[in-house]
């Protein structure tokens, strides 16, 4: 899922998309750069990206629109607001566009990470399903496993302890059948007699 | 009728590979044990010749054990676990060999490809494969080298006991030769089991639904009239 996923970081400066690509690409993101809005727009509208990393101040269409537009046409697209002027007005118009985060400028290398790591993992309720799955098709594996070793040795066992079981009912053969010769010729006797009464 | 296929090919090369040495080793055996009663070739050559095709067969007998030990047709040789079904069953067979078959009556063993044998063959064969050959093939091997293996030999009671052994499963295998043939052209013609050992196909009469419920859930196999194409049947 992680060395699979799309980033698309929209900026004016072209430092800071090469310095997201320089930074997510080494994490096996994919990462591609649009200078302004419009730019962004249509490399979202034919790349299927994952997460979009937006600035706000932009010439033309500023990052709130942007993410606006992405919100609308992806809903479930997370949207990451990276910006210099980081003022409560920005941030508020952000979060009612319904951004994933809002980050400020300068960032570090291991902030743009963990906001990766966080927005592109999977929420708590899926993960937990995912391990318990998991957990459970190790033990099924292991069960069928142990249960194909188990069939294997039983089946050599009974192979191998076939000729004494053969035996024995051999050696047992003319007991039991004088033994049921006996029990007809009862039967038979206590037959006649009864229907004879 | 309907045509199943019962003997897998590593199973028929092994029977007829198995049926020459048996046969060899009867004939040059019985020279070698009581000499004068015939003479085939000349002794030395008898005993080189015995000696050779016991090793051939010690190496087939390894070809079926693998066979059986690692495929699902091990359950051929299952033994029968319950002691009222085995005798039940045997009674029937040997009252249709000794009675019934001479007045026309059905055999009562269904062949299927996992259930090839009848209770009789079945304990017959297991104790014939799985305790007297390999008592014939250990007895064979400490008579072919007799200072070699004098340790063991000694442990066992002396070379007499050894020989007396190997001899009296050599006796019953003279005998077992003819009962076995006997039995392998009883079937629907004189020659159709005989036939099935080579192409791996039993003619099988076609069964009343109702009579054949017996080991069906164990045999996933797919049936074809004989009528229809003759292209060969699969397992599954």
């Amino acid at each position: 899922m992680q060395a699979l996923a799309k980033v698309l970081v929209v900026d004016d400066d072209a430092v800071v998309g090469q310095s997201f690509d320089r930074v997510l690409s080494k994490k096996g993101y994919s990462v591609s750069t649009a200078m302004n809005g419009q730019e962004a727009l249509s490399q979202f509208a034919g790349g299927k990206h994952d997460v979009v990393f937006t600035d706000i101040k932009m010439p033309g269409m500023n990052g709130i629109e942007v993410a606006q537009r992405i919100k609308a046409k992806s809903p479930w697209t997370p949207v990451v607001v990276v910006t210099g002027y980081g003022t409560p007005d920005n941030e508020a118009a952000a979060a009612a566009v319904g951004v994933a985060d809002f980050l400020r400028k300068p960032l570090l290398p291991s902030a743009i990470e963990e906001v990766m790591e966080r927005i592109t993992k999977k929420p708590i309720i899926e993960e937990k399903v995912s391990e318990i799955a998991e957990e459970a098709r190790e033990i099924t594996e292991d069960a069928s496993k142990s249960m194909g070793v188990g069939r294997t040795l039983k089946n050599i066992g009974l192979f191998f302890a076939a000729p004494f079981i053969g035996l024995a009912y051999f050696i047992a053969f003319p007991f039991i059948g004088l033994g049921m010769l006996v029990w007809y010729g009862i039967q038979a006797l206590t037959g006649r007699s009864g229907s004879e009464r | 009728m309907t045509k199943l296929y019962i003997h897998p090919l590593q199973v028929r090369i092994w029977h007829w590979i198995n049926a020459i040495c048996v046969l060899a080793l009867v004939l040059t055996g019985l020279q070698i044990r009581y000499v004068g009663l015939f003479d085939i070739m000349s002794l030395q050559l008898a005993i080189t010749v015995h000696n050779w095709i016991g090793f051939i067969l010690l190496g087939n007998f390894f070809i079926w054990l693998s066979f059986y030990l690692f495929s699902d047709k091990i359950k051929i040789y299952h033994p029968e676990l319950n002691p009222k079904k085995f005798y039940r069953e045997s009674f029937g067979q040997a009252g249709y060999y000794g009675w019934g078959i001479y007045r026309g009556a059905k055999n009562p063993h269904h062949m299927t490809p996992y259930n090839k044998f009848n209770a009789l063959q079945k304990s017959l064969y297991q104790i014939i494969m799985l305790l007297v050959i390999p008592v014939q093939i250990i007895t064979g091997i400490l008579l072919w080298d007799v200072e070699r293996f004098s340790g063991i030999v000694g442990l066992l009671g002396g070379v007499r006991v050894v020989d007396t052994v190997h001899v009296l499963i050599l006796i019953f295998f003279s005998g077992f030769l003819f009962i076995h043939v006997y039995l392998a052209t009883l079937g629907h013609t004189a020659t159709a089991h005989i036939k099935a050992m080579f192409t791996g196909y039993e003619e099988i009469e076609e069964e009343d639904p109702k009579d054949s419920k017996e080991d069906k859930h164990d045999d996933k196999v797919i049936r074809m009239s004989t009528s229809e194409s003759p292209s060969p049947l699969q397992i599954h």
